[in-house]
């Protein structure tokens, strides 16, 4: 049958051009078009066009891709399908600024080192309350243990199964009944189960721009630590575009981790993109999942250079994703600090939880913040 | 299947006072015609759960709902055993005579939305509300359920459906679904219908509505719909608006008799306060005038 022949041939040309465009069109769809054209009637252009929307679109936000690409496959116009922003290159440049030299700025060679003021419980409590941005080198470290003490407190979930506890919330009533069968129907024993409580997913997206500078190893100490917790933690840097940092996270000692960081990051200390770094995430690890019941922690004074309705989009897209979207802004220590940078006010609507990070008092505020999250409820 | 065609399906709908458009028709139609699940989504009120309902009465089907909610289980979804029952079966049994599989037979199982479905010898819709609400493990159990359509109890082992229903789902995207079972479903995205079914839909649901009032009704929910609303209203509203104002009496709109029954169709206190005096003003002269003469 060739009308047979030539309708399959179009429809595995027309998922291909899907899959191009960024679709997930795989051959089991394909092979679902091609029994609901079966079923209806082919020439009503309409029902072709919601026979294969429904077979191939399974999102709403691929329809109007969808439709370009119908348009111009059903019009025999030439298949033009809308380019995609692609993973760009990692480029390893020796430009990288060596991280060491941050944390330790030139003409600063360790004055404050031995600093009597400091040491002790007073000495600590000063620490606790300092603007990260003030910090020394030598200060940094030894905050280190402190920020991994706060990093440990993950946020918990609870899994739909229960387990045997005898430290339960819940009778567990089946059990209690078969046993009871031994004693002539008289519950001697009282088995109980509880929800096993499992970590939940963490996804942290830490900016790295230029704006951040004096943040940003603060904060990478606190990622170094918070993916030192174990499973189902990401890391993410991004200043113009993304890179994910988790795999270089993971070495033990925080100073190698920092080096290797700073090879991965390509732009250090560079001009910001949010809106287009939260679209990689979005479209890169998003689709894989990646953000889908998870607590989404963006570290950002919100200074986007570009497109500050992207941001907006774009954190709609993870908002609507993740379990909760925790923004920490350093900006926000100072008390005058009112968000007006255009990225911040268009990302706020979408964030549950909005937080300083300036200090480690902060930190310890936003490590409670994440132990006790609740869900967003959407309207 | 009952239905030949989609014009069939879709006339059968009418005549049960459902006004599905034609792609919401096609997708019921490919989801009886190939035997999937459907996934409805689409902002709240634009008639999804309505679709489910609809199309159970025009298939002579029962419909059988599991609302989804956080911290939804298999106790709550698919079945629960009588404890009391067998507690007192135990106590008048007296004396050790009991073998278990007395305590776990049928008559002491309590049968929840997912294995009533499939226990069921006549044609069920199974209506799945608001999937996004549930947990994703539940999710995932789910999806074991619609791939086979067979549920295991240990007590009583496999129960396998002897006709698998018709599988609705309904989502109002608060968060995304898993992929695997988005695959295993047809998706529908339902948009707030035309100016002409709306209107349609209101002169249906709102017996001896006048013309004249039924448009302009659905052209000022319109207008709403265009601002930038916590809740835009959708055709349940206008369908609750227009009831309101023709029990006044109303022939048309005017600025007076919107503020005071605004109350049925924006639900939020931002949104009513968002639109009075001169905003009201212009959005009724609006859509007064792009009321289409009937």
């Amino acid at each position: 049958m060739a009308a047979g022949d030539a309708i399959v041939g179009h429809v595995v040309t027309f998922g291909r051009v899907l899959h191009e465009a960024g679709l997930e069109v795989g051959p089991g769809r394909v092979a679902d078009a091609l029994r609901a054209l079966d079923a209806v009637d082919l020439e009503r252009r309409e029902d072709v066009y919601f026979s294969l929307r429904q077979t191939l679109v399974s999102r709403h936000d691929e329809l109007e891709l969808f439709d370009r690409a119908f348009d111009a496959w059903f019009l025999r116009a030439p298949v033009l399908p809308p380019a995609r922003a692609r993973m760009p290159e990692q480029v390893e440049t020796s430009a990288v600024v060596d991280l060491a030299d941050r944390t330790q700025p030139a003409g600063d060679d360790d004055p404050d080192s031995g600093d009597p003021v400091e040491l002790g419980a007073s000495g600590q409590e000063l620490l606790r309350d300092k603007d990260f941005a003030e910090l020394s080198g030598d200060e940094l470290r030894r905050l280190r243990e402190l920020i991994a003490r706060i990093a440990r407190a993950r946020p918990q979930r609870h899994s739909r199964r229960r387990t045997a506890d005898p430290r339960g919330d819940r009778l567990d009533v089946r059990r209690m009944i078969r046993r009871s069968l031994r004693t002539g129907g008289d519950p001697v024993e009282r088995p109980f189960r509880a929800r096993k409580e499992v970590p939940r997913k963490l996804v942290v997206l830490c900016d790295v721009s230029g704006s951040m500078d004096s943040y940003a190893r603060a904060l990478l100490l606190f990622l170094h630590a918070v993916v030192g917790t174990g499973r189902g933690v990401e890391a993410f840097a991004f200043g113009t575009r993304l890179s994910r940092l988790t795999p270089d996270l993971a070495t033990r000692d925080p100073d190698a981790a920092l080096a290797r960081c700073t090879e991965a990051v390509v732009d250090w200390g560079s001009g910001t993109r949010i809106g287009a770094s939260l679209r990689q995430f979005n479209e890169v690890y998003g689709r894989r999942a990646l953000s889908r019941g998870a607590i989404v922690l963006i570290v950002s004074d919100g200074w986007e250079r570009e497109d500050p309705e992207l941001v907006g989009r774009e954190m709609a897209r993870l908002a609507r994703a993740a379990y909760a979207v925790v923004w920490v802004n350093p900006l926000k220590g100072n008390p005058q600090y009112q968000p007006l940078a255009g990225g911040m006010r268009a990302a706020l609507p979408y964030v549950d939880r909005f937080l300083p990070g300036h200090n480690l008092r902060s930190l310890e505020e936003l490590a409670a913040v994440l132990a006790g999250i609740e869900r967003r409820h959407a309207a | 299947m009952e239905f030949g065609s989609i014009d069939e399906l879709e006339e059968a709908l009418r005549r049960a006072d459902y006004l599905p458009d034609r792609g919401l028709a096609t997708a019921l139609y490919l989801s009886l015609a190939l035997s999937k699940p459907v996934l409805l989504e689409g902002e709240a009120g634009v008639g999804k759960t309505e679709a489910a309902k609809a199309l159970a009465t025009v298939l002579g089907a029962r419909l059988i709902r599991l609302q989804c909610y956080e911290g939804l289980d298999v106790a709550h979804a698919v079945y629960e055993w009588n404890y009391p029952r067998q507690l007192l079966h135990i106590r008048a049994a007296q004396e050790g005579t009991l073998r278990e599989e007395e305590l776990f037979g049928p008559e002491y199982l309590i049968r929840r939305p997912l294995l009533e479905a499939i226990w069921s010898d006549e044609p069920v819709v199974l209506l799945i509300d608001e999937i996004d609400r549930a947990d994703e493990e539940f999710e995932a159990f789910l999806l074991e359920v619609l791939s086979d359509f067979q549920i295991t109890i240990p007590e009583l082992g496999t129960i396998v459906a002897k006709r698998r229903p018709a599988v609705i789902l309904t989502s109002n995207r608060t968060r995304e679904l898993h992929d695997a079972l988005k695959r295993r479903a047809l998706f529908h995205w339902i948009g707030h219908p035309s100016i002409e079914r709306e209107i349609e839909i209101v002169r249906l649901r709102v017996p001896g509505v006048p013309e004249r009032l039924a448009a302009e009704a659905a052209a000022f929910v319109r207008e709403l719909r265009a601002l930038d609303l916590a809740k835009p209203p959708g055709v349940a509203e206008t369908i609750d608006w227009a009831m309101a104002l023709n029990a006044l009496g109303r022939k048309e709109i005017d600025a007076e008799v919107v503020q005071q029954t605004l109350g049925s169709v924006l639900k939020y206190r931002e949104d009513v306060d968002a639109v009075r005096d001169e905003t009201l003003s212009r959005l009724v002269e609006a859509a007064r005038t792009a009321a289409p003469a009937g």
